[in-house]
């Protein structure tokens, strides 16, 4: 009975009755503790969601491979509008995203890049589309809000840390913030129903203890603090992005 | 004006083919401007021959043409019918309802009319009084032999015409058109031509070639392909109306063409009530590519692929849709590789696993030597980079566990 009720909540194709508590329609996120803190318990569907991220690596995307991986299986599509960088299909392969059905989109930016993301968000019912826009103002976001509404997608904007400073249509915004020992702090916020003021802790993939120089062992997400071997420490900003070396292919 | 007789030859095979939905058997008569459809076959599906007469009518006006239908039991009574608008259910009642028609509809040579006007005969049902031989002596055997046809005395077999293996139609402009807004109208109704061919044959199109004539300028060409074949005017005017977002006109046009080099067997395929079958979700999404291409360009939507190689820059692909990806998944890569490998200082990064040393290439004169290591910023950033030792030393940034 209970598998039922799972099937018949899992697809955002059936209209119930009676709905649930908060009448958000979600896919839950995989993250048990971030779900708690989330109307209908995962991310909208057929809203914007911003992951909004102070710098890139600290977990925005992998928040999304539970997700991404069970939209594949169940035969609906991953689009990506334009990622600064190049997806990289072994990593996604390994994750669980089906590589036969996530399709890449890219344009020459600026306008052509929100075009481009509408008429995904637009097209058929079902499945996921992630973009990073640029610059993108109010009116816009809303125009991709409903946009991802019609055709009950999920949808997810990355955008950088200014964007917390802006006001947005989002159905639900999260700022991933660095947590030292404790992993990647998600601030909600905002969110239909009233945001946690506590942030949600992420454990960081690959913490462990010891000799830098160990062979890589098989990864799990581990909730154990790092003990930091740091060697002299530089901070980021003094990278300079040299020559490409040689060889190198460009995407 | 003069007529054009190439040009109404090729509009009328192009008719033939689309009236081929409506019946199986079409004819066109070499001797003038109009088809013969046998409607009998079909008249579960269509209704009775005047019905599908109204619906002819109305559908050919909205292609452009202006048409007049009529229906009988033998093809020269339906042209006797058509021209009066005329509908003739039972052969018994063609000399009856074609008899008060004047000589002069009838399909006979100048030199007859004439000489049937200065003998008194004004009506078909005079003719139709006369003894055959008295006609054979005066005006030869061919006069008895078209009587009797229209009648059904006599057999009229005709030569059945077949749909051809592509389609080419092209429209001259009744005005200069200067924006390629203006061109979606007539670009219309030629799609629409071409729709009812293809549902006429069962068939479908991948590739469309659109011509687009000026004054003083060579013709400008417009390719429109698509990821599957289709017969649907809507999908093709969707992917046509991206496409001319992207063309410039060097002049104004004066005239269009539109071809389909090659006609393709069609399959319907099944349609559930909520579109969320695969099959139906992958057809979206292959509408989606065609529209996003025609606007930004072939290649702007692709699919990812492995390829069989240990240099992570080389490890990945486009790939074309309909290919399938084959890829192994690995668990200690990065999600994104940056587009080409950037400096930096080790120094700054906690290393948190590796060496992997990567070593290959040296088939392709792209060898290199790495150690790979994955690696944690002060911002608590996860990356992947490397330490080369060939062919330049040096510890670089490769990839953003994101």
């Amino acid at each position: 009975m209970s598998s039922i009720n799972q099937i018949l909540d899992s697809t955002p194709l059936l209209w119930k009755g009676r709905q649930a508590s908060h009448g958000q329609r979600a896919l839950p996120s995989g993250h048990a503790s971030l779900d708690s803190h989330l109307p209908g318990r995962g991310w909208p569907l057929g809203a914007l969601s911003e992951l909004i991220s102070t710098n890139p690596g600290l977990g925005e995307f992998r928040l999304l491979f539970p997700v991404l991986a069970s939209l594949g299986s169940q035969g609906q599509w991953v689009i990506l509008v334009d990622p600064p960088w190049i997806p990289y299909p072994p990593a996604l392969q390994g994750q669980g995203l089906l590589l036969e059905r996530l399709l890449l989109v890219r344009t020459r930016g600026g306008r052509e890049s929100l075009w481009a993301c509408e008429q995904a968000l637009r097209n058929g019912r079902g499945g996921a589309v992630l973009a990073w826009p640029e610059q993108i103002g109010f009116a816009r976001l809303r125009r991709l809000q409903m946009a991802a509404e019609s055709s009950a997608k999920l949808a997810f904007l990355f955008r950088p840390e200014s964007a917390s400073q802006e006001s947005s249509p989002a159905a639900l915004r999260l700022q991933l913030k660095p947590g030292g020992c404790h992993g990647t702090l998600i601030h909600i916020l905002k969110c239909r129903g009233g945001c946690p003021p506590e942030p949600v802790r992420i454990p960081q993939p690959f913490s462990t203890i010891g000799n830098p120089r160990q062979h890589i062992e098989h990864h799990a997400p581990s909730t154990e603090n790092i003990i930091p071997a740091t060697l002299a420490g530089h901070p980021l900003s003094t990278v300079v992005p040299g020559p490409p070396v040689p060889g190198a292919k460009l995407h | 004006m003069e007529h054009d007789r190439p040009a109404e030859r090729q509009a009328l095979e192009r008719l033939a083919a689309w009236c081929y939905q409506y019946s199986s058997q079409v004819c066109i008569p070499g001797d003038r401007n109009g088809l013969f459809l046998e409607a009998g076959a079909s008249e579960r599906l269509f209704g009775p021959p005047d019905r599908l007469c109204k619906r002819l009518e109305q559908e050919l006006g909205q292609l452009g043409y202006q048409a007049m239908a009529g229906s009988a039991p033998t093809p020269e009574a339906a042209w006797l019918g058509a021209r009066e608008g005329l509908h003739i259910p039972l052969p018994g009642q063609v000399r009856q309802q074609l008899g008060p028609l004047p000589l002069s509809l009838l399909h006979l040579d100048a030199a007859q009319q004439a000489a049937l006007e200065r003998m008194g005969f004004r009506q078909l049902r005079d003719l139709l009084r006369l003894p055959h031989k008295a006609l054979t002596r005066r005006f030869g055997p061919a006069l008895p032999d078209y009587l009797d046809r229209v009648l059904g005395i006599r057999p009229d077999p005709r030569a059945m015409y077949h749909p051809p293996e592509s389609f080419s139609s092209r429209l001259e402009l009744p005005a200069e058109i200067h924006s390629c807004q203006g061109l979606l109208f007539p670009l219309n109704r030629l799609l629409e031509e071409l729709c009812g061919v293809l549902r006429g044959g069962d068939t479908a199109v991948q590739l469309l070639l659109i011509g687009i004539g000026h004054e003083d300028h060579e013709d400008s060409l417009v390719k429109l392909g698509l990821q599957s074949p289709t017969q649907d005017a809507g999908r093709l005017m969707a992917v046509l109306r991206e496409r001319l977002e992207r063309l410039r006109l060097p002049q104004a046009v004066r005239e269009i063409r539109l071809e389909a080099p090659t006609l393709l067997r069609f399959n319907a395929g099944q349609h559930s009530l909520f579109r969320d079958t695969p099959a139906e979700q992958r057809q979206d999404i292959e509408h989606l590519a065609e529209r996003l291409q025609a606007r930004l360009g072939n290649g702007s939507v692709t699919g990812l692929t492995g390829v069989e190689d240990h240099r992570p820059e080389y490890s990945w692909r486009p790939r074309a849709l309909d290919e399938r990806p084959d890829c192994t998944g690995l668990p200690h890569r990065p999600t994104w590789l940056l587009p080409n490998p950037r400096r930096c200082t080790i120094g700054s990064y906690e290393i948190l696993a590796g060496p992997e040393r990567i070593e290959s290439g040296w088939w392709d004169g792209h060898d290199c030597r790495r150690d790979y290591y994955i690696v944690r910023d002060s911002d608590g950033c996860t990356l992947w980079a490397f330490r080369e030792y060939k062919p330049h030393r040096g510890w670089y940034l490769h990839g953003i566990f994101a």
